[in-house]
């Protein structure tokens, strides 16, 4: 497989300047692939979305389609614009995503959403559970995140919490900047004791330089406090760095060893490469871009081999172009130990989507929530000649175990119609309905929205 | 921490092959390169090894899903 070529490969997208629907094709560059488009109005788009090894034709996972369950909007205009979820979609929700205000207390110059103080009012918390109701209703029991704006400016966050879990959701994880976590004592456990679960912490470097540039302003030691109150008040975090050419793609090892230093509160790191939508310094040219393939080897190069490219693999949920994942577990010598089969499934036979969705509700449930008490020490580098108990290679992997993925979000320039339907990750919008997270973010080079002009909320970067 | 300890009723089991009562040894389990210990009940003569529900369906699925890519 890793020996063919990248062969053209049509699929549909739109156009970065009006939105129209168009066709596209992925176009091999010699190691790369790029998305070309052509509008009749506004003429070429071409933007480079792969980029070097593992080759773009061998990262695969085939899925048979699972269309919702329960559909809330019927075909009328087509992809993309019948989102709610439509009969045509080919996965279900892994990850609900509720924005629960506007408000956010950053101004980073980088922002989905352009999020911010001049917020309109939040939405009430009535309306807010019965969205949710009416969501688990349609997806069946999915993970829930709440994000924003920045959701700890809700005075009763809490309470949404407690709700959420009342009707339903297992697993609840606060989408933040960590600002209120550090600063407020007690204010994490609250959040815990109400049914969080977790804390995807926006988390971009490990030096003020970073923040300064993506978030406007010094928030090293805001972050450090947040993840100490996330511990005192069990609960698990995931570091999750969105991803700038020029700006923090030198930094994949050091989150990589940061996180490994405060696991196993730190459950996992998440990338995520910059995307052009919302706030955005400038229109992106393709040195703005990073990719999937880039942020692998910049792992491997940056922890002078902790992990390797063939550890991760591509993901059984989402569409395999989407994202790529590993699982590891670290060893008493300070290594890691890659646990799963790595980039091996590529040739495996298309298993439903559905499936895959429910092994990754259940496996980042247990993986980004706080480890269980009795950790155990870590096992040394394990050798064949003295594998481990049963008993005490699941301990070790219950509380141990760190997850190192990336997810790259789709912009209007980037966007590929054939991955936004097999998405798993749905906005719950305040009419109730459920859209793709990148369709809803989504912005045309001229800052006109997709879908949230709609009546969407806002989103933010992390 | 010990190995999963196979309880007294596994040990009733006779090898269908062999006929030979199962006995408490030692055993490596593999799955997707990783490899495991655990003491479990074997026929003396053949070396049948004897799984039973609540172990495959319980540790056994457990390691499973760990290993597995997301």
């Amino acid at each position: 497989m890793s020996a063919l070529a990248a062969a053209p490969e049509p699929t549909a997208s739109l156009c970065p300047v009006c939105l129209a629907r168009v066709p596209a094709v992925y176009l091999p560059r010699g190691d790369q692939v790029w998305l070309v488009k052509t509008c009749p109005e506004h003429g070429q788009s071409a933007v480079p979305v792969w980029r070097g090894a593992p080759a773009w034709q061998t990262w695969q996972r085939p899925k048979t389609p699972s269309p919702p369950p329960l559909a809330f909007r019927q075909v009328e205009h087509g992809c993309p614009h019948d989102c709610g979820l439509c009969p045509e979609h080919r996965q279900h929700t892994c990850t609900l995503l509720l924005e629960v205000t506007q408000a956010c207390d950053l101004a980073c110059p980088v922002c989905f959403a352009s999020a911010g103080a001049a917020a309109g009012p939040d939405p009430s918390r009535e309306a807010l559970a019965a969205n949710l109701a009416r969501a688990i209703s349609a997806s069946g029991p999915c993970n829930l995140q709440l994000s924003g704006g920045e959701p700890t400016l809700r005075p009763d966050l809490p309470e949404i919490i407690a709700e959420a879990r009342r009707i339903g959701y297992g697993f609840v994880q606060l989408n933040s900047n960590g600002l209120r976590l550090g600063r407020e004592p007690g204010y994490a456990r609250q959040l815990a004791q109400a049914g969080l679960a977790s804390v995807f912490l926006q988390f971009d470097g490990t030096h003020d330089g970073v923040y300064r540039i993506l978030r406007g302003r010094r928030l090293f030691a805001d972050k450090l406090k947040a993840i100490t109150a996330c511990k005192d008040a069990g609960l698990g975090v995931v570091l999750v760095a969105t991803v700038a050419p020029g700006v923090n793609d030198g930094e994949l090892g050091a989150l990589l060893r940061l996180g490994l230093g405060l696991a196993p509160t730190v459950r996992g790191l998440h990338l995520q490469p910059i995307a052009y939508f919302g706030r955005y310094p400038h229109p992106p040219g393709p040195g703005d871009r990073i990719t999937l393939p880039e942020l692998m080897r910049g792992l491997a190069e940056q922890s002078e081999g902790l992990v390797r490219p063939e550890q991760f693999s591509p993901p059984g949920c989402e569409n395999a172009r989407c994202s790529f994942a590993g699982n590891f577990l670290p060893t008493a010598e300070g290594g890691l130990r890659s646990l799963g089969a790595g980039a091996g499934n590529c040739c495996a036979p298309p298993r439903p989507a559905a499936e895959g969705a429910r092994q990754t509700i259940a496996r980042q449930a247990r993986q980004w929530s706080a480890p269980p008490q009795d950790l155990g020490s870590l096992l040394p580098s394990i050798t064949p000649d003295a594998p481990p108990s049963l008993d005490l290679f699941l301990q070790n992997a219950r509380g141990h175990g760190f997850s190192i993925s990336a997810m790259a979000f789709m912009d209007a320039w980037t966007l590929d119609l054939e991955r936004a339907r097999d998405c798993c990750i749905h906005v719950l919008t305040p009419t109730g309905d459920l859209v793709p997270f990148c369709l809803h973010n989504l912005t045309s080079s001229q800052g006109q929205p997709l879908y949230r002009h709609l009546g969407g909320g806002h989103a933010k970067i992390s | 921490m010990k190995a999963p300890t196979p309880r007294p009723e596994d040990f009733a089991w006779r090898c269908r092959q062999c006929g030979e009562g199962m006995v408490a040894a030692p055993v490596t389990l593999e799955y997707l390169g990783n490899q495991f210990t655990a003491e479990l009940p074997r026929c003396p003569r053949c070396g049948l090894v004897y799984i039973s529900e609540e172990l495959a369906l319980g540790k056994m699925a457990e390691v499973e899903q760990l290993l597995e890519d997301k």
